[in-house]
């Protein structure tokens, strides 16, 4: 800090010879970093989502994980695959966990950039070498501002821009988008997997240009329907909550909310693997998972923290049986394509 | 000293090739081969052919994002001269003082980090900012959609380039001798044809060197687009950004790179041939 | 024609200013969004930026890179330069053309090639290995602002002192260095602005450990529009004002003393 107030001065007021010194206890520093680095091992790289989320992993899991064990963690957001699958080329670790979506995960899995779990943390943890830990909503949120008398209900209603005219914002994830692009174009609930491909895209099509944003990071998500830069969004429901909170007017609703679970993973060969899957043990155990899920609102997937959990801590949480009801869940194993594929193919059409 | 000179030009001199070498071998080591190994990639990832160019030249959305670069570049282009050329004008025929005002304003907006600026449109466009509050004012609700569109990554890489141009007018244009005016106006050239005849000709060369500096690093660029314009709008640069972080595809990207270098070499290439590279930057 | 020309240029003065003015406020802003005019006023925001390491870590990060960078830059490039300003030889304008391809090069293709090169090194997401890329970007800039100044070097002094019995070195070290040094100065200068500002490279190849404020930056404003951003923003503009107006004052002061113009050199080149 005080380094940051002296040093441009230092540098432009002509001084031979504080300059020299400076810069030559600069080169020393940078020189000796990458051993520096090496000499503090007791750190652990988390890639989060940053905003509430962290905050909620901070005080629930981060925190109490460091005063167990002593590792440092330190984090790194937004969650991004392909830093994951990056990692594993170039052998330089930005994260050692992270984070998957369901859809993810199984490409991740496959691409052979986790590490693999001999137990599992609790029963029924492991999926595709991912440990459970929480469920999350896509849900529709709107601005009560531009939308006085209710706003849409359901995708259909999502989708028809003559009733609901305004900028909107959906995800830049195509495995999230393409379900809901079928239940707008009429699909029903149980019969969207194996996804029409092709049907999913003449239906986006016809809401393309009504799309202004197509977010890659939640917390861009709750700034731009915060600020009102879009009427109407597809946006995770806990940071519709984070939104909401801060007193815009806004409203959502459960109904055909796409749920998705999150899954810890560990990359691939990080020298800190056994570390990690301590912390990964720990954030899924009951008491801090409860922690985690009542102070951020996901629904936790570790059955035994429900024990934790008061019955009106739940009504925001996606698993609570009320809107359990009214949401569908993903099936990632039965997509009906490559996941790769239609990323390509999404980032293709977006661009023409 | 003069039988110090012949004697150097006799001899082959050692000396600039010793005080040259480090640089020398610096950038072959550190700038040359990391750019060679991008032409490497775009021919053998993920297998050696040409697939990649072959992808890139043909594909609609590869023809379509290279073509809206273009129209970027170029809409930029025109803008930043239509913006620096009055300015530049302004700042020789104004008193001295206000002249240096304007010269510090247009530094200090070249010295802001172009972060900073890009982020000051948002503000400036955003829904909640002073632009649609004063559209709301004189009656114009609901306003259009001004972020995140072409409209507003084109204006703020305007205003990021704009003192590349201003500079390199306003320079050729403090060259030009106040009486060669005079005596055109004691000739009768009067307004436009003053203009025209004497301002523009003379004013030529620094709207040379401004147009290609604009062009060349607005084709290249990649914050300001990403942040501020439309996916369906991209630029080359965001698209390669996309190839390698999203889809690890650093084949593509490295195709994309390479074409991308190509065109900007031959624009200073030619650049070069009528004026001399120096000229461009110094 | 003029009355155009000048309500014109009046018109550009304020849309070049308008964004530079507009981060001042917006730093003081109570919202947590980007809204303007600010709803009130705080210093919380400067608050959280000098009590956040997420954002000093990266500041200072990009101190040292770019201090860094500098003196690297400096030990290269001025050899070089006077290679290339005071000898004429064989290839000379090939390795002038080398000089300046740094700067022709659209830095995402640089991005790509060290995303792939020092990945190889093992040097993604090290401070070396930023500042050996950021180097290379520096080499031009540095290189142009110096040779200004060489080449406008009076070099009747040089003789002078050797005529009166001066070794090459002491002459060197004596008379030339002293009368170049506001240009060794100014081209540092660049080499470290070049070095701080460089964002797309340092997207790519720093992190971790390296992170820089631009790439810092640049994720934040992608993600959240953090309100921090314009706490930044107001204090790297106030460095450029200081920078700007210091010498201007100190060379009011100086002129008094001695007559010379070194700020020139700020204002024209690049």
């Amino acid at each position: 800090m005080t380094a940051f107030n002296k040093r441009p001065f230092g540098l432009l007021a002509p001084n031979r010879r504080t300059f020299l010194k400076a810069s030559g206890a600069a080169l020393t520093t940078t020189l000796a970093a990458p051993y520096i680095a090496r000499a503090q091992e007791n750190v652990l790289y988390i890639n989060t989502w940053g905003g509430p989320w962290e905050e909620a992993a901070r005080a629930n899991l981060f925190d109490p994980f460091t005063a167990e064990t002593g590792v440092e963690i330190r984090t790194v957001s937004p969650v991004s695959f392909a830093k994951l699958a990056q990692q594993v080329r170039t052998g330089t670790y930005e994260f050692d966990i992270t984070t998957l979506g369901g859809s993810e995960l199984v490409r991740a899995n496959e691409a052979g950039i986790i590490e693999t779990w001999n137990e599992a943390p609790y029963e029924g943890a492991l999926f595709q070498n991912g440990v459970a830990s929480h469920a999350f909503a896509t849900v529709i949120g709107h601005r009560t501002d531009k939308f006085p008398d209710g706003g849409p209900k359901n995708w259909a209603e999502f989708w028809d821009v003559e009733r609901f005219p305004g900028p909107r914002s959906l995800q830049r994830y195509p495995a999230r988008i393409l379900p809901i692009a079928l239940l707008a174009d009429g699909v029903p609930e149980d019969e969207l997997y194996p996804l029409d491909i092709d049907r999913a895209f003449a239906s986006l099509d016809r809401i393309k240009d009504n799309i202004i944003v197509w977010w890659t990071a939640g917390a861009q998500s709750a700034q731009i329907l915060r600020d009102g830069e879009v009427d109407l969004i597809g946006i995770w429901h806990s940071r519709f909550f984070e939104a909401q909170d801060t007193g815009a007017p806004l409203e959502m609703t459960w109904n055909e909310g796409e749920i998705d679970r999150a899954y810890w993973v560990v990359a691939k060969d990080t020298p800190n693997a056994e570390i990690a899957r301590e912390l990964i043990k720990f954030a899924t155990s009951p008491e801090p998972l409860a922690g985690f899920v009542m102070q951020a609102n996901y629904g936790p997937l570790n059955p035994a923290a429900n024990e934790y959990i008061p019955e009106e801590d739940a009504e925001r949480m996606p698993t609570s049986p009320e809107n359990y009801a009214k949401c569908f869940e993903q099936d990632i194993a039965n997509l009906g394509a490559d996941p790769s594929e239609i990323s390509q193919r999404f980032e293709e059409w977006l661009a023409t | 000293m003069g039988a110090t000179i012949s004697r150097l030009a006799d001899k082959p001199n050692l000396w600039p090739w010793l005080l040259l070498t480090p640089l020398a071998l610096y950038l072959a080591v550190f700038f040359a081969v990391p750019l060679f190994d991008v032409a490497v990639m775009s021919f053998t990832e993920p297998s050696l052919s040409f697939a990649n160019y072959e992808r890139v030249l043909t594909g609609k959305l590869y023809q379509q994002v290279f073509m809206n670069t273009f129209m970027t570049a170029g809409l930029v282009t025109l803008s930043c001269l239509l913006v620096g050329y009055p300015l530049a004008y302004l700042m020789n025929h104004v008193t001295r003082r206000t002249a240096m005002l304007i010269l510090l304003l247009v530094t200090m907006s070249f010295w802001t980090s172009f972060l900073v600026r890009t982020y000051a449109w948002m503000v400036l466009l955003g829904n909640n900012g002073p632009v649609v509050a004063f559209l709301a004012a004189i009656g114009v609700d609901p306003a259009p959609q001004l972020l995140f569109t072409r409209f507003s990554s084109t204006l703020a890489m305007v205003h990021i380039l704009a003192p590349y141009m201003i500079m390199n007018i306003y320079t050729v244009m403090q060259k030009i001798d106040p009486v060669l005016i005079r005596s055109a106006e004691s000739l009768g050239a009067r307004g436009w044809s003053l203009f025209r005849h004497v301002y523009l000709p003379l004013t030529a060369p620094g709207i040379a060197n401004g147009c290609v500096l604009v062009f060349v690093i607005c084709i290249g660029f990649y914050v300001t687009p990403v942040l501020l314009g439309s996916p369906r709008e991209q630029m080359v640069a965001g698209l390669i950004g996309t190839q390698i972080e999203e889809f690890l595809a650093f084949g593509m990207g490295s195709a994309m790179a390479i074409i991308l270098l190509v065109i900007t070499l031959a624009i200073l290439a030619v650049y070069h041939r009528r004026f001399g590279l120096d000229k461009l930057w110094g | 024609m003029n009355r155009l020309m000048r309500i014109l240029g009046v018109l550009v003065v304020i849309f070049i200013a308008a964004p530079l003015v507009i981060v001042v406020p917006m730093s003081f802003s109570d919202a947590r969004s980007l809204q303007f005019p600010p709803p009130g006023y705080w210093l919380g925001y400067y608050y959280a930026f000098f009590n956040d390491w997420g954002w000093l870590r990266p500041t200072w990060n990009s101190i040292i890179i770019a201090a860094a960078t500098m003196v690297l830059t400096m030990i290269l490039v001025v050899p070089a330069t006077f290679a290339l300003v005071r000898y004429r030889f064989y290839g000379k304008s090939v390795a002038d053309l080398m000089m300046m391809m740094p700067l022709a090069v659209p830095h995402i293709v640089m991005a790509v090639g060290y995303y792939s090169f020092l990945g190889d090194l093992r040097l993604v997401h090290t401070h070396f290995g930023v500042i050996l890329a950021h180097t290379c970007l520096a080499v031009p800039i540095a290189f142009l602002v110096l040779s200004a100044n060489l080449k406008g070097f009076d070099r009747t002094l040089e003789r002078a002192a050797q005529s009166l019995g001066a070794s090459p070195v002491r002459t060197f070290m004596h008379v030339t260095l002293p009368i170049l040094r506001p240009g060794i100065m100014i081209s540092a200068l660049f080499a470290f602005i070049q070095s701080f500002d460089e964002t797309v490279v340092a997207i790519f190849i720093s992190g971790r450990n390296a992170e820089t404020l631009p790439r810092k930056m640049f994720d934040s404003i992608r993600q959240e529009a953090d309100p921090v951003i314009a706490v930044i923003s107001t204090l790297l503009f106030a460095v450029v004002i200081l920078a700007l107006v210091a010498p201007a004052g100190w060379k009011s002061i100086r002129k008094r003393l001695r007559s010379k113009t070194p700020p020139a050199a700020i204002l024209g080149s690049q």
